[in-house]
């Protein structure tokens, strides 16, 4: 359970990263069924108006459940398409593929010329799979939702998504078994060179720079279907406070924490410490005037989507568009999946 | 078998024998493969491991098995180990003998009833009930505490306690005891000085038995202990099994001293662990 | 082995309790006694075993919310949605295939590698030591190591193949579910046969060699001497791990959660690492209790059977 209570706020914050669960899905998950159990207070209760005003606003905008704010994020991270530049030029691929159709094409070339490289990195995990919809689904101008919150699992434009990286996967043209190799795997794979392209977070770069004989890797944004827009996938970590009828006196003492704990300089460092990207406007300025590297990451952090966790559905469509696609890979229909895992889901 | 051993070698024998030898090696080639791999591993850089080329380091970095230490509290994980498991054992113990005595020696309404109660309680794994250990936990205060695994591990494994040393006490011949009880000696006092120490070879059994399923425990340590300096070794070794990089080398060097002392105990009780068996294992 | 001492008479029990005042009260002593003794397991197994046991089946009986709140008894609809759910028929039979699997292999293979440790040769104790270490090594450990080495892109089963000559290219060895499963039951096995071993170990010793003696005389072969004789002696020690390690086994979790977490599609889900994705990952602890209870249902049957069954054998043997 990692919804914070702030007996635990300071042990929690300190050891969360260095806990094995992923700050990924700490507790996204159950944010929005706390809610449903009215366990909650709004958390603009317990944040200074000085502090709230820091953030961007379309992080706030995801603990928004009937208009009401319910967290704040305090860390994020978000996903880009990191390439290895020495294999893409021995194979020939002269431009860094932004279209699925050129991403297919650099794909072919790359097995082509080295069969033991494993062009393209995809994790359809378990524990990540859901990621995996939403690269392929955002960049084919699709969604979970649509504009007014009802499910679109399985609209078109998903599931020519989820058919195009299963696609990939068949023709070989990928690492061969994504429904076990964790994208800790493939970023292993990718710092060896032994995966030409994939789709990771922020903390690749750090990662792979930091190994002895560092591989030749260049960033880019995440390749669209033709016509679409290219999207990032955010990821973030909040804060939420439960509904303990707290005193006055708490309230206050709550409130100095989170001034302390969101104040830039601290709050910029400590992010930068543990290899994320800041929530706020304010520390993202102080981070990206500190390293250019950043700055492009802060650009798409702010600018990237993310998933639909306010929503109570949300645990079982993650689950669901993660069978979906091992489904699918064992040879499954994938109009047919999706068109079930819908009506379980929208009823 | 035993009994051809001694008799004068004839060929079929020396075959059969070498055959022994080559079976024998087999299996302990196929046994410690895993631990030579884990070994190797822990000997290589990060990069070599990925590469994948040879199984033997290139070169052995020794230094992986130092840098555990300081890269996460190794000792502390070690210390709670040792206090988890050895507190199972003690309070399993504690509990499981007087059941165990009762069930030998005694008579009484429900005997069958507790038996079989006993052998249903294994039926939920702790996985299986981590919900309702966790509730259990909170009321209790025990989340996040040394003493919460304490107890879950000796209640886990009361069944086996239980039932191995019954089978023993049954084993040994109630006349000592009752020869002492005619001296003066009350029950717990012709027990503990009689019984037990004839007994000693399925206690020491079922003492390892615990201490090692508890220092093996991982599931329940897992979800109740959230405080990284609470951690057993089980739990905590998986930091090397990170949010961003799994380190295998590191995990494995770690996990290498995590072995080390329960295969010791292991090799120490080899032969009790084989007679306290026998002697425990009565039918039902 | 199986030198069952009957329980001391009553009247040497009376001998035994505390003088008392009178003899009425030394009655009643005698009549609680054994519940004084049994006391603290009970105590200790009630908080924490019944205890939890009693939630998991009040959880699954009940509505439940993500957050954990219960909100009434709803119907059994918890079992229902479980059952119909297409995953849990491919679970279950994993559950099935997974457990016999595991006991069965791993029973024959650890009675015959404990046949042939009870021979006396040169390095037995080694031998013997080398055998208890799958045993004695975390099932974590164990099942990453086993991962480890089964990966195709840098695990050492490939690198060691390749450097004996007998492979050129590096073998995918877990090419689809089935593989997966296969490995995990391999490493089931791998992890279950010391026990089995040293159990059956424990019954080989306590044969008197003058059974086998006699045999030869009557000149039995060695076959005829093992199921004459060694088989039926070491019967009871067999059954004792067996239903062990049907409890066991099919209980287990850390093997296939490290391996494969059930991955692709349920393919490799017992149970077990199914009812812990419905608790844990979707949130669905209702269900996930339904399952545990299904499952305690099954094991429950399988026990009693084996109960009954060698309760009346126990009764033919008197």
């Amino acid at each position: 359970m990692e919804v914070v209570s702030w007996n635990d706020i300071y042990t929690v914050v300190n050891t969360r990263v260095s806990n094995n669960a992923a700050p990924d899905i700490l507790n996204i998950d159950t944010f929005a069924d706390y809610v449903g159990d009215d366990l909650l207070r709004p958390i603009k209760d317990f944040v200074s108006d000085e502090t709230y005003a820091k953030f961007y606003p379309a992080f706030i905008e995801q603990s928004n459940i009937d208009g009401t704010i319910w967290a704040i994020p305090d860390l994020a991270s978000a996903r880009a398409m990191y390439y290895n530049k020495d294999i893409l030029e021995a194979s020939g691929v002269d431009k860094v593929p932004t279209t699925w159709a050129e991403l297919k094409d650099a794909c072919q070339k790359i097995k082509a010329a080295n069969p033991d490289v494993y062009p393209w990195g995809v994790d359809m995990t378990t524990d990540e799979g859901q990621a995996c919809f939403a690269y392929y689904s955002w960049n084919n101008g699709g969604d979970f939702t649509d504009a007014s919150g009802n499910w679109t699992l399985n609209s078109a434009e998903n599931v020519e998504a989820v058919e195009y990286i299963v696609g990939l996967v068949k023709d070989g043209l990928t690492n061969n078994d994504p429904a076990t190799q964790t994208r800790y795997d493939l970023q292993e794979l990718f710092a060896t060179g032994k995966v030409a392209m994939m789709i990771g977070p922020n903390q690749i770069s750090n990662y792979v720079a930091g190994k002895e004989n560092p591989i030749n890797f260049g960033i880019a944004s995440i390749p669209a279907n033709e016509g679409k827009e290219t999207a990032s996938v955010g990821v973030m970590d909040r804060f939420m406070v439960f509904d303990k009828d707290d005193t006055d006196d708490k309230v206050d003492a709550i409130k100095t924490f989170f001034d302390f704990f969101y104040e830039d300089t601290r709050y910029s460092e400590w992010v930068i410490m543990e290899t994320f990207l800041p929530a706020t406007s304010t520390g993202g300025e102080i981070m990206a005037a500190a390293d250019p590297d950043a700055a492009s990451w802060i650009d798409i952090v702010g600018s990237a989507k993310f998933y639909p966790t306010a929503k109570a559905e949300w645990a079982d469509v993650k689950q669901g568009v993660i069978n979906v696609e091992q489904q699918a890979l064992l040879g499954g229909n994938v109009q047919e999946l999706l068109d079930t895992l819908q009506s379980q889901i929208a009823g | 078998m035993t009994e051809t051993v001694k008799k004068p070698v004839s060929v079929k024998k020396t075959v059969l024998r070498l055959l022994l030898y080559f079976v024998v090696l087999d299996v302990c080639i196929i046994t410690l493969y895993p631990y030579f791999a884990m070994l190797c591993t822990a000997l290589k850089t990060r990069t070599e491991i990925f590469e994948g080329i040879s199984v033997l380091p290139i070169t052995a970095v020794w230094s992986n098995f130092i840098d555990i230490w300081s890269r996460a509290p190794m000792a502390k994980y070690m210390l709670n180990s040792v206090m988890i498991a050895g507190g199972s054992t003690i309070i399993a113990m504690l509990c499981g003998i007087p059941a165990a005595y009762a069930l030998a020696r005694m008579k009484f309404r429900g005997q069958t009833a507790f038996l079989g109660f006993v052998i249903v309680s294994q039926m939920f794994a702790p996985v299986v009930l981590l919900i309702g250990i966790y509730q259990v936990m909170q009321v209790l205060h025990l989340t996040n505490s040394i003493w919460g695994l304490i107890f879950i591990n000796a209640a886990f494994n009361q069944a086996f306690t239980i039932w191995l040393l019954r089978g023993t006490f049954m084993g040994i011949s109630a006349d000592m005891e009752q020869a002492a009880t005619i001296d003066g000696c009350n029950r717990i006092q012709s027990m503990m000085k009689v019984l037990l120490p004839v007994a000693a070879p399925g206690i020491v059994t079922t003492l390892i038995f615990i201490f090692i399923n508890a220092w093996n425990e991982y599931t329940v340590a897992l979800c109740l202990i959230q405080d990284d300096l609470l951690k057993p070794l089980t739990v905590g070794i998986n930091t090397f099994n990170g949010y961003n990089i799994i380190e295998w080398q590191y995990l494995f060097a770690a996990s290498i001293f995590a072995i080390i002392p329960v295969v010791i105990l292991f090799m120490c009780i080899e032969k009790n662990l084989v007679s306290g068996l026998a002697s425990g294992g009565v039918k039902g | 082995m199986s030198t069952k001492t009957p329980a001391a008479p009553a009247q040497q029990q009376a001998q035994a309790a505390p003088r008392l005042p009178n003899p009425g009260s030394r009655k009643l002593f005698r009549a609680i006694e054994p519940y004084i003794w049994i006391a603290p397991s009970i105590i200790l197994m009630a908080i924490f075993i019944v205890t939890p046991i009693v939630k998991v089946f009040q959880l699954s009986m009940n509505k439940v919310t993500r957050a954990g709140k219960l909100k009434g008894f709803n119907n059994f609809e918890n079992f229902t949605s479980v059952i119909k759910d297409p995953a849990f028929a491919v679970v279950l039979k994993n559950t099935i295939l997974w457990t016999i699997a595991v006991v069965v292999i791993s029973t024959v293979l650890g009675f015959i590698l404990a046949l042939i440790l009870n021979n006396e040769f040169k390095g037995r104790k080694i031998a013997r030591a080398i055998v208890v270490f799958p045993w004695a090594t975390t099932l974590v450990i164990q099942a990453s190591a086993w991962k480890f080495i089964v990966n195709t892109d840098y695990g050492t089963l490939n690198a060691l193949l390749k450097s004996l000559g007998i492979i050129d290219a590096s073998v995918n060895w877990t090419p689809n579910p089935t593989a997966w499963f296969t490995w995990e039951i391999a490493c089931g096995i791998f992890v279950t046969i010391p026990f089995v071993c040293f159990c059956v170990l424990s019954g080989l010793q306590s044969i008197d060699a003058s059974y086998y003696e006699a045999a030869t005389v009557d000149g039995a072969g060695y076959f005829q001497k093992l199921f004459k004789i060694t088989l039926p002696l070491v019967k009871s020690s067999l059954t004792v791990s067996t239903v062990l390690n049907i409890i066991y086994v099919f209980n287990s979790f850390p093997i296939i959660w490290t391996m494969t977490k059930g991955d692709p599609a349920n393919r490799t889900d017992t149970l077990v690492t199914y009812l812990y994705k419905l608790a844990f990952y979707n949130g669905k602890q209702g269900e996930a209790s339904a399952v545990s209870v299904i499952g305690f249902l099954i094991l429950l049957i399988c026990a009693s059977v084996y109960m009954v069954y060698t309760l009346r054998k126990g009764d033919e043997d008197l």
